[in-house]
């Protein structure tokens, strides 16, 4: 999924649980902020494909798999909110509804997946979900209280 | 501690040698024997603390960690060192910091909380270590800290700080496996899963021939 429906997504959230303060922080960070290892790729595909626009090359790191939930469950814990969990799954389930190959529990297993959802063509299911949630944010934004 | 500090290691290494040569040579003892008291120090560490004498512990668990230190020194000045005995100190650490932490637990010297999720990042770290060679160390040494530091921010600290070093060990993991699917190229959709059985094959014990 693109940045753009993961801060679609998050800001509905946001909106819909009613978070404030830290919260706030915590759902943007762990609903949009972790796609941040697409940047630690960036010079391994460099490197590897150029300046080229390649579609494939694998962006993914264990920041954005489900075995992260073995670190941000501790942490929840610790700062004592479910948030960052709360968040880091939507994103993830918003991630594994695209057909592309993925890791979900490396470095403990190889197992490779593709996700749900993906005889469904990657670009419709994009378009609707944005579609919805911009919608349902908007609606959210705009209803008087 | 002392792994990722390889000059105070080799430091503490030629003043440590005259001791090394005493306890294999004269008193006969071996790494595995090392490690195994280094063990008995930190239980009798945890039972100090539990029962409330704190600088007791503290000074117990300072002999467990030094015999920690001897062991690995015996093992590389002998040539006695072998993966099964690296295994041995690994699991063994983590059994002395799982009877320290009960200690403090058990003298209520920080929540119950803290000390359990301290131990869980640790735990993780050390799932990981081997393959990732990266540990920042933040572990039992850092309890000594207590006579100044309040011990729930002390426990506070390992936990971050080995969470920090588990994630940190991920994305290095992740790095090597990127660096290993650059150099297989070909079709980038199947990338991954070609990658993936190849490490899977690298695994695999080879089997001598009958």
């Amino acid at each position: 999924m693109t940045i753009f429906t993961h801060v679609l997504a998050t800001t509905l959230g946001v909106k819909l649980f009613g978070l404030h303060g830290k919260d706030v922080v915590l759902a943007y960070a762990f609903g949009v902020a972790v796609d941040i290892d697409h940047l630690i790729k960036m010079p391994f595909y460099l490197r590897t494909v150029g300046l080229r626009n390649e579609k494939g090359y694998y962006w993914r790191s264990s920041l954005q798999e489900p075995v992260a939930f073995l670190w941000i469950i501790p942490l929840c814990f610790f700062l004592g909110t479910w948030v960052p969990a709360l968040f880091f799954a939507i994103h993830l389930a918003m991630d594994y509804s695209v057909r592309y190959e993925k890791m979900p529990w490396y470095p403990y297993s190889p197992f490779v997946t593709r996700g749900w959802l993906i005889r469904m063509p990657d670009a419709a299911k994009e378009i609707g979900l944005f579609a919805v949630l911009l919608c349902s944010t908007l609606y959210l934004l705009l209803k008087r209280p | 501690m002392l792994d990722s500090l390889p000059s105070l290691e080799a430091a503490i290494g030629s003043v440590s040698r005259p001791v090394v040569r005493f306890l294999h040579l004269k008193l006969g003892l071996s790494p595995s024997q090392l490690t195994w008291s280094s063990l008995g120090f930190s239980i009798g560490a945890a039972i100090a603390v539990g029962a409330g004498h704190l600088q007791a512990g503290l000074i117990l668990i300072l002999v467990g960690q030094i015999a920690d230190h001897l062991d690995g020194s015996v093992a590389r000045e002998f040539h006695l060192a072998s993966p099964e005995g690296a295994r041995l100190d690994t699991l063994v650490d983590r059994l002395s910091e799982a009877a320290v932490f009960i200690g403090f637990l058990v003298a209520g010297l920080a929540p119950a909380k803290v000390i359990v999720l301290a131990f869980v990042a640790i735990m993780l770290l050390t799932s990981i270590a081997e393959r990732s060679r990266f540990d920042p160390g933040f572990k039992r040494w850092m309890l000594y800290f207590g006579l100044w530091v309040p011990y729930p921010i002390l426990f506070s600290v390992i936990f971050v700080a080995n969470l920090a070093g588990f994630v940190i060990g991920l994305l290095i993991l992740d790095i090597k496996f990127q660096n290993r699917m650059d150099a297989l190229g070909g079709d980038l959709d199947t990338i991954a899963s070609r990658a993936a059985t190849a490490e899977t094959a690298e695994r695999v014990p080879r089997t001598e021939p009958a």
